[in-house]
């Protein structure tokens, strides 16, 4: 009984002299693993618009209008839970998942990511000529 | 005349007195935050200040601008009185505890035996207050509050006593006079010492005898209902208080305030009161809570008679 | 003061919905003489979240993530069991690899929730530098299931036929080397809690149920294991990898809360020897099949050995992609009534050590359920039957 308590004690004093465990979060990142579950990003220039996306996202993030060439995916970000099951879901890998995970925010607005290929074909059209 | 009334009224409110104590409570009660955290593999409080210190006048000033709510169920008028008696006892006692010099602001022949009493009454206050706000948690904080007062308080004022006997006198001064003058009593009487450890432990409320505020179970105990500028002050009487048992544990067995080489004996007082706390903070992180019966039944089965051994075997050796 | 509350010496103590002891909502009454508990009256519902009438509405692989979130600590165990559910509704069965990568992460969901469960145990009886200590040493599993899933909680490991994810060589070794930590310091809170004279003092003989009871009041899971019922499903009906590895169930006889930490702290000790055995035996192959995502009419029971206890999920198929219906019964509705039977009587400081005692999980409990009092019998309500009560009541008050 005594020997344990004095062990406890040591470590106990011990700890005083040692460097706390706790992570000082927003004063010092730690890189999050390799394969974090953090934001789907689209690829869109490889979507083709099956909908599969849309279609198994548990939370109804995901919004597509059009096909082929002139899809246009909403995501919302508010409603994400980043399971990445859209990603999984893609058979084509037009989503990436990127190790992001700091949202928090104000402003509900910022928080849709609008990914167009129509825009997108144009924009590369007007580099091109 | 004037001018030592000045300086009489300086002591009181100032140096040593009321603003120093506070200041010297709130550094306090970062000392044990920063400790515990330490002791836990912790922070502790990190971006208020320097280390954090300022943390617990922000806690304090914090608490200052929060709504203060007073039960309808509560007893109004001591609702109001509980906190300014808990804050204000703690202080007061100060006055009697030599911290600048070996004489204390006002000394007279027994004011061991006011400390003592003051002790007591911080308890019943405490009981009182959990009962005025009509809250269940705080009635059952009070009563275990008072329960475990039968048990710590014949040890504890055993305890108190023991260093009167070699100096011969009830006076706190007297006794630390006595001190420099042979030596601490820690010496001559260790056991009193971690008796009068234990016991404050269980006046300040502390683990392992914390079971009057046991949050698991009856959520703050006594002070569950209390908010704003009463729940500031308890925290601060709180802290006065703990300050305040150390200060007396070592002006009792540590010798008090005394020159040393360069030293003002402030310095070397503040720093036995820190020792005292660091021990009183190490004891608490390394117990789980008592049960309210388990720790009376400790005390009337170990401390009580440990203490009357104390003081009969300080009485033959003094002499009668 | 307090009226309604006080009567004569007896005063009702009401724990809950918020209360520091308990980390969910849940309501439980206690009346109290001096210091002992008299009667027990607990009021449950308080996180009752709808989540067996969401999964109705949803498709499978929807449902999925749905069941993840029935609880965070043992979120993997929902899955497992949703998936087999699945799996047997539609015949398939996932391959050897997937079955040992699930048995990987259930272990160490369970060392992690033990570890979890043992800190706050340490925090009841008001040892909170223990507390801590455990809490920093559960961070290793953490980061290692953050490292394999990709997320702290909420894995999302398991797919119905097989995991999302698999391990590399890179990812086994970090593993391997985690459990070492967790091993060695496992150990020594093993020889601290046994000696530690404070926490014996709380949990020696605090909470007894004996083995008749634990039979009679249906307890699962750590909880009946410590009162010497040998109950574990993962021997009993051996899921996912468990028939191929070989481990025992620890059980104690003393039925207290101290044989309650030992177990779990034993069992500690045990998962990480499963997990171990599981990483050396890893079969190389696929880890998921491909599946139909409509399922054909059929019904079926599932069940796993959740942290807590027993799990048990119940489907039923009627050939569209969504289940027709779904019913969970977590571990900690069956401790309930044990619970009940071990507060009765006790004094009050040992009420919250002996609800940590049974590691309630609340939020997995919660569903609809009515105990009417009156006729002592236990029924479910639709949604209709509550409103035609709430017509009656009315009227009648």
């Amino acid at each position: 009984m005594g020997v344990v308590k004095t062990q406890f004690a040591f470590e106990a004093l011990k700890s005083i002299f040692k460097k706390p465990s706790t992570e000082e979060y927003p004063h010092k990142r730690r890189e999050p693993p390799k394969d974090f579950r953090g934001r789907p990003v689209w690829l869109i220039e490889k979507c083709v618009g099956c909908g599969l996306c849309a279609r198994v996202c548990p939370v109804k993030a995901i919004k597509i209008i059009g096909r082929g060439k002139e899809v246009n995916v909403t995501y919302l970000l508010d409603r994400c839970i980043f399971c990445a099951q859209c990603a999984e879901s893609c058979n084509i890998r037009a989503i990436a998942i990127v190790g992001e995970f700091e949202f928090a925010g104000y402003d509900k607005s910022k928080m849709s990511y609008i990914y167009d290929k129509k825009q997108l074909v144009e924009k590369e059209a007007e580099i091109a000529r | 005349m004037v001018s030592e009334t000045l300086i009489f009224l300086g002591q009181v409110l100032i140096f040593p007195g009321f603003l120093f104590i506070i200041l010297l409570a709130f550094f306090a009660e970062w000392a044990v935050r920063k400790i515990t955290g330490r002791i836990q593999n912790r922070l502790g409080p990190t971006y208020t200040g320097y280390m954090g210190i300022l943390q617990p006048i922000a806690d304090f000033i914090k608490l200052l601008r929060k709504e203060d709510i007073t039960p309808t169920m509560a007893d109004k008028i001591f609702f109001l009185i509980f906190p300014i008696m808990y804050f204000s006892l703690p202080l007061t006692a100060f006055s009697l505890i030599p911290m600048t010099e070996v004489q204390a602001l006002t000394y007279f022949e027994g004011d061991l035996i006011l400390l003592t009493f003051i002790f007591t009454i911080i308890t019943a206050m405490v009981f009182l207050g959990g009962f005025s706000s009509g809250n269940i948690f705080s009635i059952v904080g009070g009563t275990r509050s008072a329960t475990q007062l039968l048990g710590y308080e014949i040890p504890l004022v055993f305890t108190l006593l023991c260093p009167a006997i070699p100096a011969g006198s009830f006076s706190l001064t007297t006794i630390v006079e006595w001190q420099q003058n042979n030596s601490w009593i820690i010496w001559t009487q260790p056991l009193g010492f971690g008796i009068i450890l234990t016991c404050m432990l269980a006046e300040l409320e502390l683990t392992p005898f914390d079971a009057p505020e046991a949050e698991t179970e009856i959520v703050a105990g006594s002070i569950t209902e209390f908010s704003g500028v009463k729940l500031a002050l308890i925290r601060l009487g709180k802290n006065i208080k703990l300050v305040l048992a150390s200060s007396l544990i070592s002006a009792l067995y540590l010798g008090g305030p005394e020159q040393l080489w360069i030293l003002p004996p402030i310095m070397i007082f503040l720093i036995k009161v820190f020792v005292v706390l660091f021990l009183m903070v190490s004891l608490r992180a390394i117990f789980a809570r008592f049960r309210i019966d388990q720790i009376l039944a400790g005390m009337w089965k170990y401390l009580i008679p440990l203490a009357v051994t104390q003081f009969l075997l300080t009485k033959i050796l003094w002499g009668w | 003061m307090g009226m309604g509350l006080m009567s004569g010496s007896m005063i009702k103590v009401v724990i809950g919905p918020q209360h520091p002891a308990l980390k969910e909502p849940e309501r439980f009454i206690i009346e109290v003489e001096g210091e002992q508990v008299v009667q027990v009256t607990p009021r449950i519902g308080y996180v009752h979240r709808g989540i067996e009438k969401a999964m109705e509405n949803r498709t499978y692989i929807q449902n999925l993530y749905l069941a993840e979130r029935i609880c965070g600590i043992c979120s993997h165990a929902h899955t497992t069991c949703y998936v087999q559910a699945v799996e047997d509704l539609l015949s398939v069965e996932a391959p050897p690899r997937a079955k040992y990568i699930r048995t990987v992460i259930a272990e160490l969901e369970r060392i992690h929730s033990h570890l979890l469960w043992l800190g706050i145990l340490a925090h009841e009886v008001g040892f909170d530098t223990f507390f801590m200590y455990v809490w920093r040493d559960r961070e290793v599993i953490m980061d290692l299931l953050e490292e394999i899933s990709g997320n702290r909680v909420n894995y999302a490991m398991n797919t119905i036929g097989g995991v999302r994810r698999d391990l590399d060589q890179e990812k086994i070794s970090k593993i391997l080397k985690g459990l070492e930590v967790i091993e060695e310091k496992a150990k020594k809170y093993i020889q601290m809690i046994q000696k530690e004279p404070t926490i014996l003092k709380r949990t020696v003989g605090v909470g007894y149920l004996s083995s008749i009871d634990a039979v009679r009041y249906n307890a699962v899971g750590p909880l009946a294991r410590a009162s010497g019922v040998k109950r574990d499903v993962r021997k009993d009906d051996p899921y996912i990898a468990y028939d191929d590895i070989s481990f025992n169930i620890v059980t104690r006889d003393e039925g207290d809360c101290f044989s309650r930490m030992m177990i779990r702290a034993e069992e500690i000790l045990e998962s990480i020897n499963i997990v171990r055995e599981a990483l050396s035996k890893l079969p190389v192959g696929d880890i998921s099949v491909k599946t139909r995502l409509v399922i054909p009419p059929s019904e079926t029971v599932s069940r796993v050995e959740a942290p807590r206890g027993e799990l048990i999920h119940y489907a039923r198929s009627n050939g569209t992609d969504k289940p027709e219906r779904y019913k969970i019964r977590a571990p900690t509705l069956a401790n309930l009534k044990a619970l009940c039977k071990m507060l009765t009587g006790i004094y009050l400081a040992d009420v919250p050590v002996i609800l940590a005692g049974i590691d309630p999980c609340f939020s997995c409990m919660d569903r609809m359920q009515i105990i009417d009092c009156e006729k002592k019998e236990k029924q479910s309500w639709t949604l209709d039957d509550l409103r035609r009560y709430a017509r009656e009541w009315y009227q009648k008050h």
